[in-house]
């Protein structure tokens, strides 16, 4: 019995199994805590604070859903949002992760737990990257073992690409929504494993918090259709297949469609219409199989080709037809621009504009993903190695994720769950191959020259690897036994390969968890509400401008005052200030989001009329100029442009916010309409002042600012913070005398008016 | 005893005679210059008769300001001192229109002069001929001067007293633009027109080449306008100080009857002052209809109430009292445009209160009850009340459509044949076995 290193054979199988189950369930622990311990940086390094953008809006929600249940929350009518048209929250959001965070918080109070429901909050998205961890272990384990399992579990626990969307704070759907994600995935593995209606039935009812978690369900919805569909042209048509599917596509539809959001998309839009048409397909097959049992082949082969061609082309004519009468709704604008990375730029800037939907840049698969990315096809190709029907899932879901991740920065999130078990699943095999103790038959005496300790480490290594090597035959003693029989023609040969290989790959291991803890405390913490930078003596200074600003409106303005902005900051002044909004994040009425465009890309004279329409009592822009803060407004304003011009094509034009030169820029340069459009007013209003005469640099632009800066008629500078990052005005009321503005504030200068003849009666004769 | 009662009696009904009758407020500042304050004695004495505090500053004294700290110091404010070129640092063109936003009434004199007032005069859209141009009239014969001239009131004026005499004036008259605020109360002759009177025949000529196309003649002219201000605050422009002295006052306008030089600057400061056509709405309320409180919000659909309580300043009493007299005032229901815009009719029974039922649009959203009642003459009536509207609750949409049958019928079908379905496949199983376990 050729063996690498000593194995201890005086174990009794129990023991083995035993010992082995107690590790998996403590390494299992202690991958939970990691997930949990690395997303709490933001915590550390800021404050328990609602991130970004999205999560206000969740947070102001669950408020809400918090305080006056669920039924006030479907009903809830939010006046404030979308002024004046209102938004209906209810029947407009995904209430899974407002429900999830309500149920927690008044199961928490009904234990007399006074948890605050923005700790809640706060700590839902870490709190849920654990039972990822989980999710991630069972699914993995479905694909090759327990050991593969816990690596894939580890992998996704500390993955920076899953940590950028469930930091602490980062309150948003994708924090619960990818544990749904895989849990899934995982039933449904499982339902077409045992072909059992239990697990298909589960697989549905995940489904469904999926959907009513996260807009992203489309993903499974096409997912799992599409598994079928290869399944089926793969001949693997069986009717475990059947009952899985049957059961998950029914009980999955019909309660996704509970949703008010949904409603009934699942049977009237383009995106869901793969999943009916397996549906139909699967019957189709069935009954196939059941009238080959019936009849002879040769005329069940012309039959088949019959009825398959007439129900292709019926099916295929009858969804066009549908499409074209408007009875199923066509693609969506986003569902485009997943095939055409140019669509959205030319038919869509409200979609374009968000950097979420831009496409991946290479180096973020690297800074995302670290070595999974280069494991990640070693682990398909293991999949194609065995290739059971769950592996056929692994491969699909791994070119499709593969294809958006490159699409869309945001899809970014769905490609990780695959990266992470197609990556444990090569890593695993790897360690299985070079841990194994056997040799092969042929081989020289093996290496007994190893010291005494060093085998003793090796044998312990042993345990362990050989209690989470492949279990496909039940237990862990019949795989020692299985691991230690010499009947291998191939194989390792001595210890210093085996160790050349596993140092090289815990090396690998090492630096992984070096740069995700340094990718997540540097990068993927920031709240983005508060800024940091660092002081020259290298320590912490907070920038904590938008805080400030939004303090100030909710402090010192009035309760019904507008506040106009661009939509980016929508829900945070909800959220912060608590004062109407024009527009916000949720970006469902281009038209209001282009008349703001409108306002803030023309001149005074005819933003004022808007802003009255809209009753603006006040106009909040970003600055980065004086900072050097790259995300502000007037980085924006082309977006706004663009939007606005979308709907006042005649009005609003792109090419003459640029130079004769296709330049643009803010300096004395700039040209005419950039200069009088009201957002380059209000971001320079008094900037050259603040220079005292000197040259006034823009530090984003690195351009400098004319020393006569622009005047403002129509509004009046209200509050600038300290850092000059926001910068409120207020739109000044209609004037006393019926004069337009601009005269008024000329004549309260102090200049004098042109004198003006009456009004002829009689035509002038020609 | 009695006699005591009598007295206080007689004392609170003279008081109340003598009390301001103003809805502003009764402190008056005069700026005029010392030496003409007696030319308008008959004037000053008629305000002081009907209770208003008349304070008098020459244009240059520093003291009483016009307001402390931003507060305006006297109710209303009469600048006689059309001629003067220089007043005190506070009253300048900028510093009125500030005390305007205070609700300050002005009444101010132009002349053919140019000073700072003709500045003054081009922010409240008034066209004033070039300098030295006084409003000239031949018509009718008479032996005064052409730049004397009589002008008969309106036939009818809500802002002047029915069936006055007319009125001397002499100075400039003003054109005007086209801001909706403006409210002429007396339009220059028809016969008249703005010239040059020193230099003759050319005079004519030369003021038609100055004005050009439309030059200053006619009923085009206006010699007293008001001007009634967005907050509240009424401003009177007259073209001439004389209108107000005590020689035009006196004076005939033929044999036996006099002028109505008094009464027309009664008038005008009743007006301006906030005396007459004064209305304010008390309070506005809105309610679902056979309910009484407003609700948090609107469902579309509702029926909805809206009422407003209107009164009109009565200066005989100075109080406020319920008025029922405006016909033509509207209520729109406003998201951006206004979705509804119906008549508000006063409700017959109930003075003061207008009322109107609708129903509310098929729109959700956050809409506002407006009211804007604009009128030439009358204080600005404005009132905007905002509510949500918004669409049914979850259980607010009836139960069961008759329209939906097909679909209830093929629901319970389902639900039979799945029933049934299960009952034989459940009873053919037991069959199954027991011929397997014959067959054993």
């Amino acid at each position: 019995m050729p063996t690498a290193f000593p194995l201890p054979s005086d174990l009794s199988p129990a023991t083995v199994t035993n010992t082995a189950s107690l590790l998996r369930i403590v390494a299992l622990a202690l991958i939970s805590g990691a997930a949990i311990a690395s997303r709490l940086f933001a915590v550390i390094n800021f404050e328990s604070i609602i991130h970004e953008f999205d999560p206000w809006f969740n947070y102001r929600a669950t408020r809400v859903l918090a305080a006056k249940g669920f039924y006030e929350f479907w009903n809830w009518f939010d006046p404030t949002a979308w002024y004046p048209l209102g938004r209906v929250v209810g029947g407009t959001v995904y209430p899974g992760l407002m429900a999830t965070s309500g149920v927690i918080y008044n199961f928490l109070h009904a234990l007399n737990l006074p948890v605050d429901i923005r700790n809640i909050c706060v700590m839902l998205a870490p709190g849920f990257s654990a039972l990822t961890a989980w999710a991630t272990y069972m699914f993995t384990k479905e694909m090759k073992d327990e050991s593969a399992g816990l690596l894939a579990a580890a992998f996704i626990g500390i993955v920076p690409g899953y940590i950028s969307r469930s930091v602490a704070g980062s309150y948003d759907n994708e924090a619960i929504a990818i544990f749904l994600l895989m849990f899934t995935f995982y039933c449904w593995i499982k339902a077409l494993k045992l072909g059992s209606a239990l697990f298909g039935t589960l697989a549905a009812v995940f489904y469904f918090y999926m959907v009513a978690a996260w807009g992203g369900y489309v993903f499974i919805t096409n997912m799992i259709p599409l598994h079928g569909l290869v399944l089926i042209l793969m001949g693997r048509f069986t009717s475990r297949l059947y009952v899985a599917y049957s059961s998950w596509y029914v009980i999955g539809t019909l309660s996704s469609m509970q949703v008010p959001f949904v409603g009934f998309q699942p049977v009237s839009t383009s995106e869901h219409m793969a999943a009916l048409g397996v549906f139909g397909l699967l019957q189709i097959v069935a009954f196939v199989q059941l009238v080959r049992s019936h009849v002879s082949s040769k005329q069940f082969q012309d039959l088949l080709f019959v009825v398959l061609v007439t129900a292709g082309l019926v099916g295929f004519a009858a969804f066009i037809g549908l499409t074209y009468k408007g009875a199923i709704a066509p693609w969506t604008g986003r569902f485009y621009s997943l095939w055409d990375t140019g669509y959205a730029k030319k038919h869509i800037p409200i979609i374009a504009s968000v950097s979420e939907h831009q496409p991946t840049a290479w180096p973020s698969f690297f800074m995302d993903l670290q070595f999974l990315i280069f494991l990640f096809p070693a682990g398909v190709i293991l999949c194609f190695h065995q290739l059971r029907d769950e592996h056929v899932f692994v491969i699909i879901y791994a070119v499709m994720a593969s294809y958006f991740a490159g699409v869309m920065v945001r899809l970014m999130l769905t490609l990780t769950p695959v990266v992470c078990v197609a990556s444990a699943v090569a890593f695993s095999t790897l360690l299985d191959t070079y841990v194994d103790a056997a040799e092969p038959d042929d081989a020289e005496a093996p290496a007994d020259s190893a010291t005494p300790s060093e085998s003793g480490a090796a044998a312990k290594k042993t345990k362990k690897a050989a209690a989470a090597t492949p279990s496909s035959s039940g237990s862990a003693l019949s795989d020692l036994v299985a691991a230690a029989v010499p009947n291998k023609k191939k194989g390792i040969y001595g210890l210093d390969t085996r160790f050349a290989i596993i140092v090289n790959a815990i090396g690998m291991l090492a630096f992984f968890v070096f740069h995700c803890t340094w990718a997540t405390s540097s990068a993927y913490s920031s709240p983005s509400v508060v800024l940091a930078s660092q002081n020259p003596d290298g320590s912490q200074h907070i920038i904590d401008d938008f805080r400030e600003a939004y303090y100030w409106l909710r402090q010192n303005t009035p309760e019904t005052a507008v506040v106009m902005s661009w939509w980016d900051y929508g829900y945070q002044i909800a959220g912060m200030a608590d004062r109407p909004t024009l527009v916000d994040n949720n970006t469902w009425n281009n038209t209001h989001i282009a008349t703001v465009g409108k306002a803030m890309s023309s001149s005074e004279e005819v933003a004022y009329p808007i802003l009255r329409k809209h009753d603006v009592d006040y106009v909040l822009v970003i600055f980065g100029g004086l900072l050097g803060y790259s995300g502000d407004d007037i980085n924006k304003f082309l977006w706004m442009v663009r939007i606005a011009q979308g709907v006042w094509p005649e009005e609003i034009q792109e090419p003459n916010y640029f130079t004769p030169q296709g330049e643009y820029r803010v300096d004395e340069h700039a040209s005419p309409a950039m200069k009088n459009s009201l957002m380059y007013k209000m971001s320079y209003y008094r900037f050259s002042e603040l220079f005292g005469g000197g040259p006034s640099t823009d530090r984003v632009r690195n351009q400098q600012i004319p020393k006569v800066g622009p005047t403002l008629d129509y509004l009046d500078e209200a509050y600038t913070t300290d850092n000059w990052i926001v910068r409120i005005y207020q739109v000044r009321s209609e004037d006393l005398l019926g004069r337009d503005l601009k005269s008024a504030n000329a004549f309260a200068q102090g200049k004098k008016r042109k004198r003006s003849k009456p009004m002829s009666r009689r035509r002038p004769i020609v | 005893m009695l006699s005591f009662c009598t007295f206080v009696l007689f004392f609170l009904s003279l008081s109340g005679l003598l009390h301001a009758k103003s809805s502003h407020g009764d402190s008056v500042l005069v700026v005029v210059e010392e030496v003409h304050k007696k030319d308008y004695s008959i004037f000053f004495d008629g305000l002081k008769e009907q209770g208003y505090e008349l304070t008098f500053r020459a244009p240059k004294d520093e003291k009483p300001v016009v307001s402390e700290h931003d507060v305006p110091s006297f109710a209303h404010i009469i600048i006689l001192a059309s001629e003067s070129k220089n007043f005190a640092k506070d009253i300048t063109p900028q510093s009125l229109v500030e005390l305007l936003s205070g609700g300050t009434n002005l009444i101010l004199a132009l002349s053919t002069k140019q000073t700072a007032l003709s500045s003054l005069a081009a922010e409240f859209s008034l066209i004033l001929p070039p300098p030295s141009t006084p409003l000239v009239s031949f018509f009718p014969e008479r032996k005064d001067p052409p730049t004397v001239i009589p002008i008969s009131a309106p036939a009818s004026s809500l802002i002047l007293s029915p069936k006055l005499a007319p009125v001397w004036f002499s100075g400039a008259a003003h054109a005007l633009g086209n801001n909706p605020f403006l409210v002429p109360i007396l339009r220059a002759p028809t016969e008249s027109f703005a010239a040059d009177t020193d230099s003759g025949a050319d005079a004519l000529v030369d003021a038609t080449e100055k004005g050009g196309e439309g030059f200053w003649a006619g009923s085009q002219l206006s010699v007293a306008t008001g001007f009634q201000a967005l907050g509240g605050a009424r401003v009177t422009w007259v073209g001439g100080v004389d209108l107000f002295s005590d020689k035009f006052a006196k004076k005939e306008v033929s044999k036996g009857v006099k002028s109505g030089n008094t009464q027309f600057a009664r008038d005008v400061a009743a007006w301006t002052f906030q005396e007459s056509l004064v209305l304010r709405i008390d309070s506005t309320t809105h309610h679902l209809v056979n309910t009484t409180t407003p609700p948090e919000q609107y469902t579309t659909n509702d029926n909805i109430v809206y009422s407003a309580h209107i009164s009109r300043f009565n200066p005989s009493k100075s109080t406020w009292e319920p008025y029922s007299g405006i016909k033509d005032m509207q209520l729109e229901f406003t998201m951006l445009d206004p979705h509804i815009r119906t008549a508000l009719l006063p409700v017959p029974g109930s003075p003061g209160k207008y009322s109107v039922t609708f129903r509310a649009p098929d729109r959700h959203g956050v809409f506002k009850f407006v009211i804007d009642y604009k009128r030439k003459g009358w204080t600005h009536l404005h009132s905007s009340t905002t509510v949500a509207l918004v669409p049914p609750r979850h259980d607010g949409y009836p139960r069961f459509l008759s329209a939906a049958w097909p679909y209830y019928a093929g629901a319970i079908s389902t639900s039979v044949g799945f029933f049934l379905f299960s009952a034989a496949w459940l009873a053919g199983e037991s069959r199954e076995k027991k011929a397997k376990a014959k067959a054993q």
